[in-house]
């Protein structure tokens, strides 16, 4: 038990950080807001050579088979530049191939996730938001060899930018076991696809994408027929701790810049930073981020090592979501007027923290999780012994 | 980064579970109660006195597994071990009331500062629980400003003399020794005239009298977060010590004793006392309900576990990070503060919602009728926030994590507008 960075990992850590610190600027974050795709595909490149995009994957699709604490520590850097990549979409994406995809299809794909040369994305939610089996009602019909999809996706990560889509859909009765759904990785410019942006306070890359009659072949779906839902709960739980690791990351870059301001700026005849209220709230900024990242990575370190951690995921979301937002409020309290003001980047920041906790799972939907797991379980539960999952 | 426990020290968790359930019985427990009682009255049982025969035998039992100091140096009466196996070991018998934990205990400050002698005197007999320290800090105008503190040494050949009072000194009616700092230069700064020094109770001199809490009558349950039900003044009139008492060296004492401080703060204790309620609330709720209705199908209350539930996460997680921090042989530099924050304020926080969960029945204390758990949410009422009061306030820690671990700078004299 040691909780700290190993000195591998602080290197991975510290070379992200020099990368990015030099390759994405704030000039080019906001540049991408208003793009097309919402990426530079140079930066992406570089980004692959990096060894992000094959971070995890195996040695033999071109991999390193790092740990995912490593891929945590890399989002973290990530969301503290900001950097506007389609890394999230597209490893996980690749994860679930990896494990739900047939051999051809992992040869084919996941090399070219190593190398930068695809962009991957998922599509779950349609019109309610929540992460339930039973929202999804997009159709897919067996025909021939093929499947036929009919329905319509939201909150589409980088859609636009994407070569292939994992799209869960409904193949059976969300009563029968594992709720009936199947997984199926189509391609993104396939014919009766159709796709909008949606404007988001991130001013990143969301799509609706409605699916009109289109076709994939069977060799496309990952997992069993009706069997998708396990493999999409552990999709979902590996983006959502990502996330976490992208928001503190993020959260805590904004946070430094608010205490540098405190430092410099002066009132009253004294930096702020000398007044106690300032440095409570500080004080609370640091300890909120902390505790975050504890919980993240515990989660990331079970998943590496094969025990369960829905539970631990959700305790890192629900946390993140409420305390993040707190912080980065916080720094803009601790601003004042300068912080909204659209030439200062502290609100490039503050909108997208704000609005990744409102992505993949509220602290409602995460705390219900683990009250469940907690209170409708028989037996006694002992903190630090894992809560029994169900 | 590995939040796992080796094969061994999962042996030893189960090990300790084994133990417990064979050894520690109901009649232990009275035995240890009826002691307390007895100390907090007469105050006059130091020097193992407390300990009755079912005690007695459960301690030796105790010392021959090799459980007492496990981390600490074999020549000092430990077992040379690692922190982490120290923490399993005060974690488990410390659920059922047993505190054999060194923090809070003038350990941890004896072995970073003590001289090979009082090492080779102290250590192995507070390791046992043989003898054991009132922390001599607070007085009645220096609590969290500490640097304030005026009780007197002056040194007198290679004798101090020492005048003056202490407050607040919790185990003064049960130690044996205390661990007092005191000012041994008036003429230097606040913090560079201050020395610790340690000696014997029974010096004379030196009288202890108590100070009730409200925790006293009814007594609060065993597992409550500052259930003492007393605490003490230490007055001391001509005491007269030899210099071989200095803990660190003369007018030093104030770095020792911040770091001693600092290294107390580390362990179960804090960690468990914040914790508990969380486990206590959620096991309650799976197994009892109030006349057919359970607060547990109550969606704003499930979301009010929950979201304890992640916040004992994080007070667990902050004790692994700083014996994670302890064990690399590391400096705090914010870290101990920072959870000295966040562990006693979730400790309020959690006792605050359950008592709103239990309604009534949460005001109920041990001994009354219907009361839930003995009392102990109620009981916690009054002892949780103690935790952010003692042994540097939360907001003393705020400042030191702003301070130490952000470097915000320190507020200057208003200047004359010109």
């Amino acid at each position: 038990m040691d909780v700290l960075l190993s000195d591998e990992e602080k290197m991975v850590a510290s070379s992200a950080r020099e990368f990015l610190e030099g390759e994405c600027s704030t000039n080019l974050v906001r540049e991408m807001e208003s793009d097309p795709i919402g990426y530079p595909s140079e930066l992406w490149k570089k980004a692959a050579e990096m060894g992000w995009t094959g971070m995890c994957l195996p040695e033999a699709y071109g991999g390193q088979e790092l740990p995912l604490v490593y891929l945590g520590l890399v989002m973290q850097e990530v969301g503290r530049a900001l950097a506007p990549l389609p890394l999230l979409s597209t490893v996980v994406t690749s994860m679930a191939i990896l494990e739900g995809g047939s051999e051809d299809l992992k040869q084919e794909l996941l090399p070219a996730v190593t190398a930068g040369d695809v962009v991957l994305t998922w599509a779950f939610s349609e019109l309610d938001p929540r992460y339930q089996p039973e929202t999804v009602n997009l159709s897919a019909k067996e025909q021939g060899d093929y499947f036929v999809l009919n329905g319509a996706k939201m909150f589409v990560d980088y859609f636009a930018a994407s070569d292939y889509c994992l799209v869960v859909a409904r193949t059976a009765d969300a009563s029968s076991v594992n709720a009936g759904l199947s997984l199926f990785l189509v391609d993104s410019k396939s014919d009766g696809i159709s796709h909008s942006q949606l404007k988001t306070l991130a001013k990143d890359q969301q799509c609706e994408v409605v699916f009109n009659d289109v076709k994939v072949h069977k060799g496309r779906m990952l997992g069993a027929l009706h069997g998708g839902w396990p493999l999409m709960l552990q999709l979902l739980d590996l983006a959502t701790v990502l996330l976490c690791t992208q928001m503190l990351g993020a959260t805590r870059m904004d946070a430094e810049m608010a205490i540098d301001h405190a430092k410099f700026r002066e009132a009253f005849g004294q930096p702020i930073g000398a007044f106690q209220s300032i440095q409570h709230t500080c004080a609370d900024m640091i300890i909120s981020i902390d505790g975050g990242e504890l919980l993240a990575y515990e989660a990331l370190w079970k998943m590496d090592n094969g025990m369960p951690a829905q539970v631990e995921v959700s305790q890192a979301k629900a946390f993140c979501n409420e305390k993040c937002i707190a912080v980065v409020r916080n720094s803009q309290s601790i601003h004042g007027g300068i912080g909204f003001m659209m030439e200062f980047d502290l609100h490039l920041w503050y909108r997208r923290v704000t609005a990744w906790a409102m992505r993949l799972g509220t602290s409602y939907e995460h705390r219900e999780r683990i009250a469940h797991a907690l209170l409708d379980v028989p037996g006694k539960v002992v903190l630090g012994q894992p809560v029994p999952v169900v | 980064m590995d939040f796992g426990f080796t094969a061994e020290q999962q042996k030893l968790r189960q090990d300790l579970l084994d133990f417990i359930k064979q050894n520690v019985t109901a009649e232990v427990i009275a035995e240890m109660d009826a002691a307390e009682d007895e100390m907090e009255s007469s105050g006059q049982s130091r020097q193992l006195g407390h300990r009755g025969p079912l005690v007695s035998a459960l301690f030796k039992k105790i010392e021959e597994r090799g459980w007492f100091g496990y981390s600490y140096p074999k020549e000092y009466g430990g077992q040379g071990g690692d922190r982490v196996s120290q923490n399993i070991i005060e974690e488990e018998l410390l659920r059922v009331g047993i505190n054999i934990g060194l923090a809070g205990s003038g350990a941890p400050a004896i072995m970073a500062a003590g001289t090979e002698e009082q090492k080779r005197y102290y250590l192995p007999k507070l390791i046992k629980m043989e003898y054991y320290f009132a922390l001599g800090f607070t007085e009645p105008h220096a609590g969290a400003d500490l640097a304030a503190l005026k009780c007197r040494a002056i040194r007198d050949g290679d004798h101090f003399v020492i005048n003056g009072q202490k407050m607040y000194t919790t185990s003064a009616h049960f130690a044996t020794h205390i661990y007092l700092m005191a000012r041994t230069d008036p003429d230097a700064s606040r913090h560079d005239g201050i020395s610790i020094f340690i000696f014997p109770m029974d010096t004379p001199g030196l009288t202890v009298r108590p100070l009730w809490t409200i925790q006293n009558n009814p007594r609060a349950p065993r597992g409550t977060c500052y259930g003492d039900a007393r605490s003490n003044e230490v007055f001391f009139e001509d005491v007269r010590i030899h210099e071989s008492c200095l803990l660190g060296k003369e007018n030093q004492g104030w770095r020792v004793g911040s770091m001693g401080l600092n290294l107390d703060r580390v362990g179960a204790s804090r960690y468990l006392r914040s914790v508990r309620r969380d486990e206590d609330i959620v096991n309650w709720l799976k197994s009892n309900d109030f006349g057919g209705h359970s607060p547990a199908h109550n969606p704003a209350i499930r979301d009010k576990v929950a979201e304890m539930w992640i916040e004992a996460q994080v007070c667990r997680l902050m004790t692994l990070r700083s014996m994670s921090i302890v064990e690399r042989g590391g400096q705090f530099s914010y870290e101990g503060s920072a959870e000295k924050v966040w562990s006693p304020e979730h400790g309020v926080r959690t006792t605050e919602a359950i008592t709103q969960m239990l309604g009534p029945y949460g005001s109920l204390l041990n001994g009354s009728p219907y009361a839930v758990e003995k009392g102990v949410f109620a009981h916690n009422t009054m002892g949780a926030f103690q935790s952010g009061i003692n042994h540097g306030s939360v907001q003393i820690m705020r400042d030191q994590v702003a301070k130490r671990g952000l470097e915000m700078p320190s507020l200057r004299r208003a200047q004359k507008v010109k």
